[in-house]
C-alpha cells in the first residue's frame, strides 16, 4: 500500500512541489512584514526569522495534512476502495500505507522548509539533534492532521466538505497559537486558547529543539514533556478515529 | 468442498436513511450457485443486485440471513472468503495513476504473493488479456474496454475460485462489449472458476450465463437456466406473454426487448415486439385483478 501511494505521488509530483512554494512565500512575506519585531527583547538573539521558521514548518505540515483525505475520496468515487476492502488485507494496513507515505513526504518537505529558512537567515543552534527533534514534532502533528483529514473524508465522502472543513480549521489553528507571535504578545483569550492548541505544542517543541534551549536547560522540560505526550496521545486518538471511520464506511456499504 | 460455490439463505439488508426511516434493499433472498458455472444476476437499477454482490464479496454485512462462498461464511470467515474471490466493481477497479503492470503487481502483492511471483503472474495476465502494448501505460489513460479488461485481469491475479463481475459491460461501446463477452466466455470455460455476472441486460445473461436469477425490490422474481426461465414465441423468438414466469421478469426489466436476443434488430431495445409490449408483459397487480373481476371482465 505504501508503495502504491509513493508511486502515485511521484506521478503527481506537482502537488508536493506546489506545497513547497507556500512556505517560501510565507517566510518571505511574514519575515519582511514583521521584521521590525525582531528588535523586541522577547525574540532574543536570533531575530524574528529564527522565531518564525518553526511556525512556518508546522504550517506546511498542517496544510499538507489537511489534504490527506482527498486520495480516499478519489478511491471511493472510482471503485478502488471497494477493491481494497475486498482484498485479504487488514483495514489498518489500508490506513497505515497512506499515512506512512504522507509522513515520508512530510519529513522531506519539513527538511526543505528548514533549508529555505536557513537561506532566509535563520540559524539553528540546536544542531542536527535539534533539527531531528523538530522533525519528530512535525511528524507527530502531521499524524494528527493526516488522520483527522482521512477520517473526515471517510465520513463525509465529499471533496467540497473536506476542503471546506480543512480551511475552517487551518487558519484559526495557525493564528490561535504561537506560530507567529510569542504568547506574551497575544491577547489573554488567545493565550488561553493557544495553550491548548496542538499547533502551539508542536511549534514550541520544534522551536526549543532548533534554538537549542532544549539542551541548555533553559526550557521548561516538564511543559515540553507534557506537550510531547499530549501530541503523541492525540496522534494515537486520531489514528483510532481513522480506523473507526473506515470500518464505519464499510458498514454503510 | 461444497458442490455449490455460493449458498445464500434468506439474506436481508436494510439501510437506515434517517432516524426513523430505512430502505429494505434485500428481503429474504435465497439462492445457490453451482461451482464452475456462470450465474447471471439480473434486475433493474435498485433491485438489489449490487447489494447482493457486496454482501457476497464481504464488502457489506447482511442485516440477517447467512451466505457462504466456497463454504466460508461471509460474516464469520470474511478473511477466507477474500482470499478465494475476485471482484470487479461497477466503476473502474484499478488505480488510474499506476501502469497496467503496476496495478496487476499491486493486486498480487495485496494477496500475499512474493515480488517475483507477482511479476510472473502479471506478465502472464498481460499476455492472456491482450494488454501487452499497454503494459506501461497508466490505467487512467486506457480506453474504456481496455481498462475493463485490466479490471478483470486484476481480479484474477490470485486465481480466485469465484469471480464477481458487477455490470462489467455498462458504459462500453458495442465492440468493447463484444470483446468483454469473449473474455467472460473464455473464463467460463475454466472448470475451476465460478463467475457471478451482475447485469441489467437479459441478452447478456442469456448469452453468457448457465443460470440466471432476476431480482426486483430485493426479492427473487425468477431463477433457472435461461431456457427454462422463459418460453419463446415461435414467430419472434421473444418470451411469450403467456409464460407464467417471464412476464414478471420482463416487467422488472428497463427495456423489455433487450430481453430478447432473437428479435429483429429493428425492434431490439427501441420498439418492443408484440409479445414484449408493456401492456401485455406487465403482470396485473392483485388490486387491478380484483377490479376486473368486479366488472366481470377476464
Amino acid at each position: 500500500m505504501f508503495r502504491r501511494w509513493i508511486v502515485a505521488t511521484w506521478r503527481q509530483v506537482w502537488g508536493p512541489a506546489m506545497s513547497l512554494l507556500q512556505p517560501v512565500i510565507w517566510i518571505v512575506l511574514f519575515g519582511q512584514v514583521y521584521t521590525a519585531l525582531g528588535s523586541l527583547p522577547v525574540f532574543a538573539d536570533g531575530g524574528y526569522i529564527a522565531y518564525l521558521v518553526p511556525g512556518i514548518l508546522m504550517m506546511t505540515v498542517l496544510y499538507s495534512g489537511a489534504w490527506a483525505g482527498t486520495g480516499y475520496i478519489d478511491d471511493m468515487n472510482s471503485g478502488v476502495m471497494d477493491q481494497l476492502l475486498s482484498a485479504p488485507i487488514s483495514r489498518s494496513a489500508i490506513i497505515t500505507g497512506q499515512l506512512l507515505q504522507q509522513l515520508v513526504i512530510n519529513v522531506l518537505q519539513s527538511a526543505i522548509v528548514l533549508g529555505i529558512g536557513a537561506l532566509a537567515g535563520a540559524r539553528y543552534p540546536g544542531g542536527v539533534v535539534g533539527i531531528l527533534f523538530a522533525l519528530v514534532a512535525a511528524t507527530l502533528l502531521a499524524t494528527v492532521f493526516c488522520c483527522a483529514s482521512t477520517a473526515v473524508a471517510l465520513i463525509t465522502r465529499n471533496q467540497v466538505a473536506l476542503i471546506g472543513l480543512s480551511q475552517m480549521i487551518v487558519l484559526p489553528a495557525t493564528f490561535l497559537s504561537t506560530t507567529m507571535m510569542p504568547a506574551a504578545l497575544l491577547p489573554d483569550w488567545v493565550q488561553a486558547v493557544a495553550r491548548w492548541n496542538p499547533m502551539t505544542w508542536a511549534v514550541e517543541l520544534a522551536r526549543t529543539g532548533l534554538d537549542g534551549t532544549l539542551f541548555n536547560g533553559s526550557a521548561d522540560a516538564g511543559l515540553l514533556l507534557a506537550q510531547g505526550g499530549a501530541l503523541l496521545g492525540l496522534a494515537a486518538l486520531a489514528f483510532a478515529w481513522t480506523l473507526r471511520a473506515i470500518r464505519g464506511y464499510q458498514r454503510s456499504l | 468442498m461444497s458442490a455449490a460455490a455460493i449458498e445464500a439463505e434468506n439474506i436481508t439488508k436494510t439501510y437506515r436513511t434517517g432516524r426513523h426511516r430505512s430502505i429494505e434493499a434485500l428481503r429474504g433472498l435465497s439462492f445457490e450457485v453451482p461451482a464452475g458455472s456462470v450465474f447471471g444476476l439480473l434486475g433493474p437499477n435498485g433491485a438489489g443486485k449490487s447489494t447482493t454482490t457486496k454482501i457476497l464479496t464481504t464488502l457489506s454485512l447482511p442485516s440477517s440471513g447467512t451466505a457462504r462462498v466456497t463454504g466460508a461464511d461471509v460474516v464469520r470467515d470474511a478473511a477466507t472468503v477474500r482470499t478465494r474471490i475476485g471482484y470487479v466493481s461497477q466503476g473502474a477497479s484499478t488505480d488510474p495513476l499506476l501502469t497496467v503492470r503496476e496495478n496487476l503487481e499491486l493486486a498480487a502483492r495485496l494477496r500475499g504473493m512474493p515480488r517475483s511471483e507477482a511479476a510472473r503472474r502479471a506478465t502472464r495476465l498481460v499476455d492472456e488479456f491482450g494488454l501487452r502494448e499497454n503494459v506501461d501505460r497508466a490505467a487512467g489513460k486506457l480506453s474504456g474496454g481496455t481498462r475493463r479488461r485490466l479490471d478483470v485481469a486484476t481480479a484474477l491475479v490470485h486465481a480466485p475460485r469465484v469471480l464477481f463481475l458487477d455490470e462489467p459491460t455498462t458504459g462500453l461501446d458495442p465492440e468493447s462489449r463484444a470483446a468483454m463477452w469473449g473474455e467472460i466466455r473464455r473464463l467460463a470455460g475454466q472448470e475451476s472458476l465460478t463467475v457471478v455476472l451482475t447485469t441489467h441486460y437479459l441478452e447478456e445473461a442469456d448469452r453468457l450465463a448457465d443460470r440466471i436469477m432476476i431480482v426486483d425490490h430485493g426479492t427473487k422474481v425468477v431463477e433457472g437456466t435461461p431456457a427454462s426461465s422463459r418460453r419463446r414465441s415461435p414467430e419472434t423468438g421473444c418470451a411469450s406473454s403467456s409464460s407464467n414466469r417471464m412476464p414478471n421478469a420482463r416487467a422488472v426489466l428497463p427495456h423489455p426487448c433487450w430481453a430478447c436476443a432473437r428479435c429483429s434488430s429493428r425492434s431490439r431495445g427501441r420498439r418492443p415486439c408484440s409479445s414484449h409490449a408493456p401492456t401485455t408483459a406487465r403482470p396485473r397487480s392483485a388490486r387491478s385483478s380484483r377490479r376486473s373481476m368486479r366488472r366481470g371482465s377476464p
